[in-house]
């Protein structure tokens, strides 16, 4: 980021602004890449999620919009946007039209934490990794508010079940977390991608001492995000639309962009802290070798890292909705028991066992 | 317990894996102007009316359960005959019970149309000069 700064201020010094202006208004283009790139790969997120949901089901999905239908998620949400924002008579105004926007802004944030090259962490703080615990549950209060406030018995019932949910699997991934950071000793992720670089390549990458952990953070996540088999906030069966039921238009629209967003972040998430984040799985880059280590080779990186951290968050993102074809829905009661009698016991050990790994195995304490 | 959550793994596992054999196999959906479903013999569409057959008994009126045929006699006999698709509901019922095999179905089911008035569709006897 301070490369990219200082970039910043002579481009901006050849012009004459002074130093102080540009320190203001350079948080603006952090501000405008995540806004973009979120909504580029929702709008990519639901067309693949439609495609390979059909792809499992024997059937072709949107396929009339544009080239094989690559504009449907575009025509949708034109539909969305060009839609009249119905408001019920009895709602309390203020909190519903702050619901969605508690549960979109968090997601920003999310996106800011990630570091989606080596340089480009635009919120680059020591203990990122905890923040993006924190903040990845604040959506819920706006998921909460959108129950309370609308009015609607289904509604809210929704929305309970979304915070009992967070409530009860939040803990599983703070364990999960803590066991990361301790393999790699450090709460940055950042860091915890650069410790995963080592001299076997992909044997390097957190999933193989941490197999367990991978599992229970991806379970967790599942039920975070309100992914089947644990969507019962948005039971279609049971509860219309559950806590988006009377929600239309652009305030529908800032849910489903939130949820989506949500999705891919959470499984960036997972990349970063099993899959090696942003390092090219074959231990070196190919920008490297193509452009022979000149400058062309130093921005070639950047794009390369982010590259290959998109494949991967990709590939979680199918692994996810893999998951949504083939589980059916669990009972609400199920899902508490599902979370504290097996995963947060679950937890417990596999951080146990890592520290154990890590004091014999890493440090080689015993010797 | 430990045999109980191994078997629940095996069956997820082999879930998904029955679940991604049929991303390989061939796709059931039909892309329907352009290709047609096959319809069964038995399908029941659009009317076939056959206005020499028909004696103007009035037992398909009598049977319709939706009124949907309107027979307009005169002292030769039928004068109109009228369906009105607004109301029919396809039960099948009037060429079942006609004896004279005068009304039969086809498959032909692209009824749509963009007025009230060309759902009704009449048969008029052709006046004998
Ligand atoms: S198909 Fe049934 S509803 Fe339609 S005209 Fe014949 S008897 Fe009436
Ligand atoms: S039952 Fe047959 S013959 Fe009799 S009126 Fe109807 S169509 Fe004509």
């Amino acid at each position: 980021m301070n490369y990219l700064l200082s970039i910043f201020i002579d481009f901006f010094a050849n012009f004459g602004i002074p130093k102080e202006v540009v320190y203001i208004i350079f948080p603006i283009i952090p501000f405008c890449i995540v806004a973009a790139a979120l909504i580029l790969v929702v709008l990519v997120l639901v067309l693949v999620e439609r495609k390979i949901l059909a792809l499992f089901t024997q059937r072709k999905g949107p396929n009339r919009v544009g080239f094989c239908g690559i504009l449907q998620t575009v025509a949708d949400a034109v539909k969305l946007l060009c839609k009249e924002n119905i408001e019920p008579n009895v709602t309390d105004r203020i909190l519903f039209s702050l619901a969605p926007i508690i549960a979109f802004v968090p997601v920003m944030v999310c996106w800011g934490i990630i570091p989606f090259s080596s340089e480009f962490d635009f919120i680059s703080i020591s203990v990122s990794s905890l923040l993006f615990a924190v903040i990845a549950v604040i959506p819920v209060i706006g998921v909460i508010l959108a129950g309370y406030s609308s009015n609607n018995k289904y509604s809210l019932i929704g929305s309970v079940r979304s915070a009992v949910q967070v409530i009860s699997y939040e803990l599983p991934i703070m364990f999960v977390i803590l066991s990361v950071s301790i393999l790699a000793s450090s709460l940055n992720i950042k860091d915890i991608i650069l410790s995963q670089t080592s001299m076997y390549q992909v044997c390097g990458w957190y999933i193989f001492p941490c197999f367990l952990g991978f599992v229970i953070l991806f379970v967790s996540s599942l039920a975070e995000l309100n992914r089947c088999p644990f969507d019962l906030p948005e039971a279609e069966s049971e509860l219309v639309a559950g806590y988006n039921t009377e929600y239309s238009g652009m305030r529908f629209a800032l849910f489903f962009l939130g949820e989506y967003a949500m999705l891919f972040v959470s499984s960036a998430f997972i990349t970063a802290l099993f899959f090696g984040g942003f390092l090219s799985p074959f231990g070196f880059y190919i920008s490297e070798k193509i452009f022979n280590n000149n400058v062309l080779a130093q921005i070639g990186i950047y794009f390369e890292q982010a590259f290959w951290f998109f494949i991967k968050s990709f590939l979680i993102v199918f692994l996810i909705m893999w998951v949504r074809a083939v589980l059916p829905r669990l009972k609400s009661s199920d899902l508490l028991k599902f979370s504290w009698r097996i995963l947060l016991p679950l937890s417990i050990l596999n951080f146990i066992y890592i520290c154990l790994f890590k004091y014999i195995v890493m440090i080689g304490g015993l010797k | 317990m430990i045999k109980k959550i191994y078997k629940s793994i095996l069956a997820i596992i082999i879930g998904h894996i029955t679940v991604l054999k049929h991303a390989f196999k061939k796709r059931v959906t039909l892309e329907y102007p352009e290709v047609k479903p096959l319809l069964n013999d038995k399908f029941r569409g659009e009317h076939l009316f056959d206005i020499n057959k028909c004696k103007a008994c009035g037992m398909c009126q009598k049977v319709c359960p939706a009124n949907a045929i309107t027979i307009i006699k005169d002292e030769n006999g039928l004068n109109e005959y009228s369906i009105d698709y607004k109301k029919c509901i396809f039960c099948g019922n009037c060429y079942y019970y006609c004896n004279f095999n005068a009304i039969m179905p086809s498959s032909n089911f692209e009824l749509a149309c963009s007025s009230k008035e060309s759902l009704v569709i009449t048969f008029k006897k052709a006046e004998e000069a």
